[in-house]
């Protein structure tokens, strides 16, 4: 940086004498008449500079573009932007959705996952959120769909919301949930039981339910990526378990 | 000699407009006070909006519930990317045009969050990089305007009609960098489908900044983008050499409709101007200007006047007050091409035949 501001201090001083003298602002030096000159006889239309500007950024925006077929990691995106391929297209980053969900569970897609998505909403059900499409707050229509001013969210024109209290699963699916029999602490027969009790639309049932130790496992067609079992499941904070992810964790499903 | 008495008319002008460079122009430049701080207001507003979710949404979608004001660029690119007619995004732009042919590149000084950074930046420079920086600009400006009065006075007197910047023709095309950037910008949405300066525009990046140091501090959510987001905010309005004039696809969309504002643009009045009135070398409008127009010798500024962005810095420096902004200035405005008064001469002066 340092040395970047003194280029650009020598570039613009280049034309300027010994600032020492005291006339310095008041006296034109010979090279100030020429850049005076220079401009006086300057033709209409853009500069060289100009020119090597716009060809440069032109050439930066483009490949900027090319990102398109870099492509990025799949992420569980919030209703109606399922459709990956839309949503990048017309996605501005306005990040109005994040403001509008009212349980804040969309953040800004990180940068990891690709330099496409970057800061394009996705669901984060690690914060201890999950989508329940707006059932409770908004009737069933998601708040993100409705503010998205692109309409980069966009609901298909069928939409059946999934009902939490008749346990309807909607027609939207955001993702699925996969448990993962390692790190469930189900499976080390501590009769936890958590998503099972979050899941309003019956997509997790227990294998030897009324046993000592009931074993959770996916209804993989009644499942709507909503993330209530995501959102509660203990794996990482019980101390002992060492992974990345939580024990049940919903992925997008790959078109 | 009334030559004489002329000259030292100018130079006691002239001293009186260096003594305004030298007066510092924190004093005087208030509006540029007002301006950092309605600027600093909306920004936190938002950015406190944004991170409390209060439904205000950012620079890039302004508005409340349903109702947006989308940024002009971003209607326009997604429009081209997703091939459809969004309403949202026709309404936001009809608006903002009318905004634009109302108060011109206003946005840019009073509300851009870029103007707020470059602020912070001018803070921490040191006083001796300042005053070489000013420098710099002003004696390029100074030597024009000396220039300028040069020829015209040759003008007057006679001869060499053509030597000043008015007779000159205009180095400006209707066109420039900015203009460029734009279009690869556009060009590159249509090409590959999404809008493509989203990605990088300094706007969308500050408001991301805020949103991914809270969301570190917050919730512990390390990210690359913790340190990407800024260093790309850093590349773009620090390595990149003004940003503004020199880059920025939106303000070069919205010169194309500010060229045609005819309201609340800066007019010199040539009776009070020290340049015309005294023909001392002033222009310290010109060396104020951070829009790089210079409104006393409009050919010679790096931009137009279509570039105003109503800032009144020029207002607010301009020792004989000789700049005033008024609602409608009519066809001149964007020119401020003014009719030179004729120079007070004595007869024995004027040139004569024997």
């Amino acid at each position: 940086m340092a040395d970047e501001k003194k280029v650009a201090a020598v570039e613009e001083t280049a034309a300027a004498p010994d600032p020492a003298s005291a006339d310095v602002v008041a006296d034109p030096t010979m090279e100030n008449v020429d850049t005076a000159e220079a401009k006086r006889a300057g033709k209409g239309g853009i500069t060289r500079r100009g020119l090597f500007i716009g060809v440069g950024s032109t050439v930066a925006l483009m490949g900027l573009g090319a990102l398109r077929y870099a492509g990025h990691n799949p992420l569980n995106h919030p209703p109606g932007g399922q459709d990956e391929a839309h949503l990048v297209s017309a996605c501005i980053r306005c990040e109005r959705c994040y403001e509008a969900c009212p349980r804040q569970a969309i953040v800004p897609a990180k940068i990891e996952d690709g330099l496409l998505g970057m800061r394009a909403p996705m669901l984060d059900f690690n914060t201890g959120n999950y989508c329940d499409f707006c059932y409770e707050e908004n009737g069933g229509t998601p708040k993100c769909v409705e503010v998205c001013p692109t309409c980069a969210l966009e609901l298909p024109a069928d939409y059946q919301v999934g009902n939490p209290e008749s346990g309807e699963t909607g027609n939207v699916i955001i993702g699925l949930a996969e448990i993962d029999p390692r790190t469930c602490l189900a499976y080390r027969l501590t009769g936890c039981r958590d998503c099972y009790d979050a899941c309003n639309y019956g997509a997790i049932e227990l294998k030897d339910e009324g046993g000592a130790n009931p074993i959770p496992y996916v209804v993989e067609d009644r499942c709507n990526g909503c993330g209530a079992c995501q959102a509660v499941c203990l794996s990482l904070s019980s101390g002992s378990i060492k992974s990345t992810e939580r024990a049940i964790v919903v992925r997008p499903i790959e078109a | 000699m009334a030559d004489n008495k002329n000259l030292q008319e100018a130079a006691t002008a002239e001293k009186a407009a260096k003594k305004a460079t030298a007066a510092s122009d924190a004093k005087k430049l208030k509006t540029r006070k007002v301006r950092t701080v309605v600027g600093a207001v909306v920004f936190v507003g938002l950015s406190a909006g944004l991170i409390a979710g209060v439904s205000t949404g950012t620079m890039s979608g302004f508005g409340w519930e349903t109702i947006s004001m989308l940024c002009p660029l971003g209607a326009l690119g997604t429009m081209i990317a997703t091939k459809t007619m969004i309403p949202r995004a026709v309404v936001s732009l009809l608006i903002i045009a009318a905004l634009v042919l109302l108060v011109g590149r206003a946005f840019c000084s009073w509300l851009c969050p870029t103007m707020l950074i470059d602020r912070i930046r001018d803070f921490f420079r040191s006083p001796k990089k300042r005053r070489q920086l000013a420098e710099a600009k002003n004696s390029e400006i100074k030597a024009i305007s000396k220039q300028e009065i040069e020829a015209l006075k040759a003008a007057k007197a006679g001869h060499a009609c053509g030597a000043c910047g008015k007779c000159a023709p205009k180095p400006h095309g209707k066109v420039d960098s900015r203009h460029a950037v734009l279009g690869g910008a556009l060009l590159s949405t249509a090409v590959f489908g999404f809008p493509v300066f989203c990605l990088v525009c300094p706007v969308g990046l500050t408001f991301a900044t805020v949103l991914l140091f809270w969301r570190a501090f917050a919730h512990g959510d390390a990210t690359i983008g913790l340190i990407l987001i800024p260093a790309m905010l850093i590349i773009e309005l620090f390595v990149l050499r003004k940003w503004c004039s020199n880059f920025c696809p939106l303000s070069a969309l919205m010169n194309l409709v500010s060229r045609f504002s005819r309201t609340f643009v800066p007019v010199i009045d040539d009776a009070k101007c020290l340049e015309t009135a005294k023909e001392a070398s002033c222009s310290r409008c010109a060396e104020v200007c951070e829009a790089d127009i210079n409104i006393r010798h409009p050919e010679f500024g790096l931009r137009t006047m279509a570039d105003c962005t109503r800032c009144r810095d020029c207002i607010d420096v301009c020792p004989t007050k000789a700049i005033t902004m008024p609602v409608f200035v009519g066809k001149k405005a964007g020119k401020t091409v003014v009719e030179i008064p004729e120079p007070i001469m004595d007869d024995d002066l004027r040139p004569s035949l024997d």
